[in-house]
């Protein structure tokens, strides 16, 4: 992993409130699944097994947890690649 | 907020099972099929895409999207079946932390964005590299994301539990991604040629392009 890939990375998660949380709730952001969804009335299901669902993290604004979701998230992806670095 | 990943509850449990299945087999061979060697960019490619799919674009007054990343994986990592295991990697970092995608749906979410996606972008990607790189690129990222939305719809709609006929399904899913494909075809050409620039894809690194990665 070169520093420039961590740079990019780091910066990506930074403005990704912008455009995850802001702008998504600005505009009532729906994706062609959901207006299917909609349409054909599925719905979906209420069982969860996280407490970080939807990229948000109890007890903090939805901004901030936005971007601690998606550091934990990448931590796993960093992590799996050292892994698989040590073991080449 | 939920997303282009299909959620519980949308799939039937034949649904589930079958796509599960077949994701399983696919994704067995993938694993084989990927270079020892080639795995620590892979998981690389696959951080970079969980963060790049949570810059969602929200498009006023319509539906929106996030890029899927599907089709690019294949081309910087030379090989579909290494753009498969690093869908697979992020969907399920998103189904088990974060809800993103049902659990039951991880193997339709597997098929459409790990498999339909990266095959139809890498398909495109082949036949137009030599001579229109950019354009290979861009088809690529929007056709194969149109395929994909339309693989979606399909699914849904084989379900007689649904009680809606594919005639509804397959273009509600399927005009909405072929519009919003553009962008994922602009995403995709933006970062080929980016990368192009710098010299980092596989044709332009020669231990990456010596091997031949089917």
């Amino acid at each position: 992993m070169s520093k420039r890939y961590l740079t990019l990375i780091l910066i990506l998660l930074l403005i990704s409130p912008i455009f995850g949380v802001i702008l998504a709730n600005a505009v009532g952001y729906a994706e062609p699944l959901d207006n299917v969804a909609d349409m054909l009335d599925l719905n979906e299901s209420e069982i969860n097994w996280t407490p970080f669902k939807d990229y948000t993290v109890p007890g903090l604004p939805d901004v901030v947890g936005y971007i601690i979701a998606g550091a934990m998230g990448v931590a796993v992806f960093i992590l799996l690649t050292l892994l698989f670095e040590r073991g080449r | 907020m939920t997303d282009v990943h299909i959620p519980d509850g949308y799939l039937d449990p034949y649904m589930a099972g079958a796509t599960w299945l077949i994701a399983a087999i696919y994704l067995y061979f993938a694993a084989r099929k990927t270079p020892r060697d080639l795995l620590p960019r892979v998981s690389a490619v696959a951080g970079a895409i969980f963060v790049a799919q949570m810059l969602n674009w929200p498009i006023p007054g319509g539906t929106s999207l996030h890029f899927v990343g599907g089709a690019f994986a294949a081309m910087y990592l030379n090989s579909p079946w290494a753009a498969s295991i690093a869908i697979a990697i992020v969907l399920a970092v998103q189904t088990l932390l974060f809800h993103d995608g049902g659990i039951t749906a991880y193997g339709a979410n597997v098929l459409n964005m790990g498999v339909v996606y990266v095959w139809i972008g890498w398909a495109l990607w082949k036949l137009l590299e030599r001579r229109y790189p950019l354009a290979g690129a861009f088809l690529g990222g929007w056709l194969g994301i149109f395929i994909a939305g339309t693989a979606a719809g399909l699914e849904i709609g084989l379900m007689p539990t649904i009680g809606y006929p594919l005639s509804i399904t397959i273009p509600a899913m399927a005009i909405p991604h072929f519009l919003l494909g553009i962008v994922e075809g602009a995403i995709t050409v933006a970062l080929v040629a980016t990368l192009r620039r710098y010299g980092m894809m596989p044709a332009q690194i020669p231990v990456l392009a010596a091997k031949p990665r089917p």
